[in-house]
């Protein structure tokens, strides 16, 4: 069976708005989390965010959007997409191709735009422009039509894991012959239904957040978007090749709607399935990119869970240290992150680790280091039990 | 009110806010674990339950840890609701 | 692709205990609102936090649990619990961003059906929500195709759901897509006029590759994106090439839309004089999932070999082999799907 390999990526977070960017803040060990500055929400100074600090209007204006009703989350996502398919050098006639994919995961959609859809589902008595860009479709919807992608075309949602079930979809529909190239990946901005939904749950951070550390104080909320183009290493002959999306694994911990299982079950039986899918054994796995969100809940369970599958647990850590918890991009951003580290055969810092959680005593990497690395794997967990994995390995 | 009125008031605002669509205030009994094996709740329901006490009560509870002590029973929130009323009471005396 | 094992269907017809078709319950008030039954397999505990989609979605998937056994949820849903997502917005503006309550916004998120069933049957198996409005059950039916390849023994509990709320009501309105004359069952198609008439319901299958005890069998599936008539005239015609055959029911999604009925002329173009040609909005209205409820009642027909006459537009067959679906949602996400007998 031949590989499945990236061979395009593109990415906007708040360390960068390139790859390029991003790879120099995560070997500097930048944090990209302030406080709020693009919109109002009376939580802007008390919590910290990882905020993409460029307008809509700017970003609108850098895309060449001037079709209405387009949100934050689309544009971002239109930002990422735009740089994975300059980077791979896709044509229009490749993009318009009935094998052609799109495959994107998120949250939020246009309900980025909380103000109007408050407005629209209770006062308007004309729409405003977004009055068909509410729900979660919308991002790929836009895309779709701007680029006349010809293929299949899918919108996952499996809360943060979304884009890491978006990638595996992509894989999938090549492997089993529905697709030749997939463009998979995700988005989602900030905005006030999740900020305020996270806060009435209580996992919000008004610190900056220590994913794995034993003092840790909640999660901080990013934003940002990266894509991905996956197609067949033989379709790839003379294209830079990234890596390799060797294993994929997609479970749910069957537990409680918000947090993981005492067992880690769902966490665990993920990893699991994807190492069983890209044919390796735990201890092939050099890295973990961890889900971390930096809740007392997660990290802890998510622990539980590497130390149930790996008999000496590898080197770990969570960029939501640097971009915060960009929800359903999540998964697409830290493929992205995976793929640097094998690029360029490091680790990035878990910025802010001090003290070992006592039950599990585990310590992330918290330095930029030099690493040889074959294979790594990335973690993403959400509510409703899905908890995904997916493993990139070196070509 | 007296206080086995305040308990039923109580009981009607934890089926409205939890919408207990099975349960009775009769079948709520003052000592019944609100957790696990008694009521069955959970930890959305912890935080339901503190937003409930702020909104009907006017009464805080800042940490979640403190919650999971007051919310036990029927009669731990009564003991709560009892004393943050003096206290508030106290407060505007002085 | 799969076979179809069981279903169940909630709709505003009578589809989720004794189904009766032939006695088709009218529109009231240009809405075509599902009849919720009563949720005996749902656990009372969960139940009482569900919105209207959550009940729906998780009531007809416990109906068919509750005697199987499957390896993974696969679930459709254009806007998962819409009604609960604005009730918590609405809350965020009476409380100006307070203490909140967290049910709403945990109910609300897209993937809470196929969570709240994975959880209450403990299911640890793949699990995945499919979002894509009117795709979003049709990349269920390709995902479940994909895991079936990858797990030949495996059996999947997939379908679609979606609501109607009083506040997306008033969205979609507002988009300008609902009927604002009055309208009935019968002049849903007759009307020449813009809009149509919102439905809402689920429908779940337990598909598997097993032959034997099948209702019925999934044998194709196509998306299209497209405004234009002609390119889907023409993919549909390659898409009959791909998959030869007779076709004996062309089940189609018109919905009284004048801006939609090109397309569906178009696809009828291209069948032959004899087949019979069927329409189901009138029954169930209009929503991003209602192809779930094509399938289901492609299954229902296979099973029972025949069709209510109210659903039928053109000829009459009096046995039915093979079903094509042909559905769009506002023009430009179509998709066919072939439903055979056993």
């Amino acid at each position: 069976m031949s590989k499945i390999v990236v061979t395009g990526i593109g990415i906007i977070s708040p360390i960068g708005n390139s790859v390029a960017e991003n790879c120099a803040a995560l070997q500097a060990s930048k944090c990209g989390l302030s406080s709020l500055e693009l919109f109002a929400t009376r939580y802007a100074t008390l919590l910290k965010f990882g905020e993409i600090k460029i307008t809509n209007e700017d970003l609108k204006q850098q895309l060449g959007v001037t079709t209405k009703g387009v949100t934050r989350t689309t544009l971002l996502a239109l930002h990422a997409f735009v740089q994975a398919i300059e980077d791979r050098g896709l044509s229009a006639e490749e993009l318009q191709s009935s094998d052609t994919a799109l495959i994107n995961g998120n949250t939020i959609g246009g309900m980025s735009e909380s103000e109007n859809l408050y407005l629209d589902a209770n006062k308007n008595e004309v729409g405003s422009e977004y009055i068909s860009s509410y729900n979660l479709g919308t991002v790929n919807m836009y895309i779709q039509q701007r680029y006349k992608i010809g293929g299949v075309v899918n919108t996952f949602n499996t809360a943060c894991s979304s884009s890491a079930n978006a990638i595996a979809y992509g894989a999938r529909l090549i492997k089993n012959g529905f697709a030749k190239r997939a463009i998979v990946g995700g988005t989602d901005s900030l905005a006030k239904f999740t900020i305020n939904g996270f806060n009435s749950l209580g996992i919000l951070s008004s610190t900056l957040c220590k994913p794995f550390d034993a003092e840790r104080s909640g999660l901080n909320l990013g934003e940002g978007a990266a894509f991905l183009v996956l197609e067949k290493e033989e379709d790839a002959k003379g294209k830079k090749i990234y890596a390799e999306v060797s294993g994929w694994g997609n479970t749910n911990d069957a537990f409680h709607p918000s947090s993981l299982s005492d067992n880690g079950d769902g966490p665990y039986l993920a990893m699991k399935e994807a190492l069983e899918v890209a044919k390796l054994k735990p201890e092939q796995i050099g890295f973990v990119n961890a889900h971390g969100t930096a809740t007392e809940n997660n990290d802890e369970k998510e622990s539980v869970a590497m130390k149930r599958l790996f008999e000496k647990v590898p080197a770990f850590a969570s960029t939501k240290s640097n971009t915060g918890h960009t929800l359903g991009a999540a998964g697409a951003i830290e493929a992205v992150y995976c793929i640097l580290n094998l690029m360029h055969q490091e680790v990035y810092a878990n910025l802010r680790f001090e003290k070992t959680i006592e039950t599990t005593g585990l310590t992330p990497v918290t330095e930029y280091t030099k690493m040889n690395l074959e294979h790594v794997m990335s973690n993403s967990f959400g509510f409703g039990g899905n908890c995904s994995s997916l493993i990139f390995s070196k070509t | 009110m007296d206080r086995e009125q305040e308990k039923l008031q109580l009981k009607q605002h934890i089926i409205k806010y939890l919408n207990l669509l099975h349960v009775t205030p009769e079948e709520i009994t003052d000592d019944m674990p609100m957790f696990r094996e008694g009521l069955g709740l959970d930890s959305i329901d912890s935080i339901e339950m503190v937003v409930m006490m702020e909104r009907e009560y006017g009464l805080k509870i800042e940490n979640p840890k403190d919650g999971r002590e007051i919310l036990q029973t029927i009669n731990s929130m009564m003991d709560f609701i009892e004393k943050g009323r003096a206290a508030k009471a106290a407060e505007e005396k002085a | 692709m799969f076979y179809i094992h069981q279903s169940s269907c909630i709709s505003h017809q009578p589809t989720f205990n004794d189904v009766d078709l032939e006695d088709l319950k009218p529109i009231e008030n240009n809405l075509v609102p599902a009849i919720e039954p009563k949720y005996e397999n749902v656990p009372l505990g969960q139940l009482r936090r569900m919105g209207r989609a959550l009940r729906m979605g998780v009531g007809t998937c416990m109906k068919l649990l509750a005697t199987n056994k499957v390896n993974g949820l696969l679930i459709g849903t254009a806007n998962g619990g819409i009604e609960d997502s604005i009730m918590f917005l609405n809350q965020i503006h009476d409380y100006e961003e307070g203490r909140l309550t967290p049910t709403a916004f945990v109910q609300s998120t897209y993937n809470a059906i196929a969570g709240m069933v994975g959880m209450i049957t403990v299911n640890h198996g793949y699990n995945a929500t499919h979002v894509h409005r009117g795709h979003a059950f049709e990349n269920v039916v390709l995902d479940a195709a994909m895991l079936l390849k990858e797990n030949p023994d495996h059996s999947y509990l997939i379908g679609g759901v979606d609501e109607i709320s009083v506040k997306n009501h008033r969205l979609v309105s507002l988009a300008g897509w609902y009927r604002h004359d009055v309208v009935s069952n019968a002049d849903l198609y007759t009307g020449n006029a813009t809009g149509t008439l919102p439905g809402e319901g689920a429908a779940m299958f337990i598909v598997s590759n097993k032959s034997e005890g099948a209702k019925a069998k999934l044998t194709g599936l196509k998306m299209l994106n497209s405004l234009d008539e002609n390119f889907v005239k023409e993919q549909l015609n390659l898409f009959l090439k791909e998959n030869p055959g007779e076709v004996d029911l062309f089940l189609q999604g018109e919905n009284g839309d004048n801006r939609l009925l090109k397309y569906y002329t178009a696809a009828e173009s291209l069948m032959g004089e004899e087949t019979t040609v069927a329409r189901f909005k009138h029954a169930f209205g209009e929503f991003q999932t209602v192809s779930a409820l094509a399938v289901w009642l492609s299954t229902y027909v296979l099973q029972n070999q025949k069709l209510p006459q109210h659903f039928i537009k053109k000829n009459s067959a009096t046995a039915f082999n093979r079903i094509l679906i042909y559905n769009n949602y506002q023009g430009l996400q179509h998709s066919f799907m072939l439903v055979e007998r056993v």
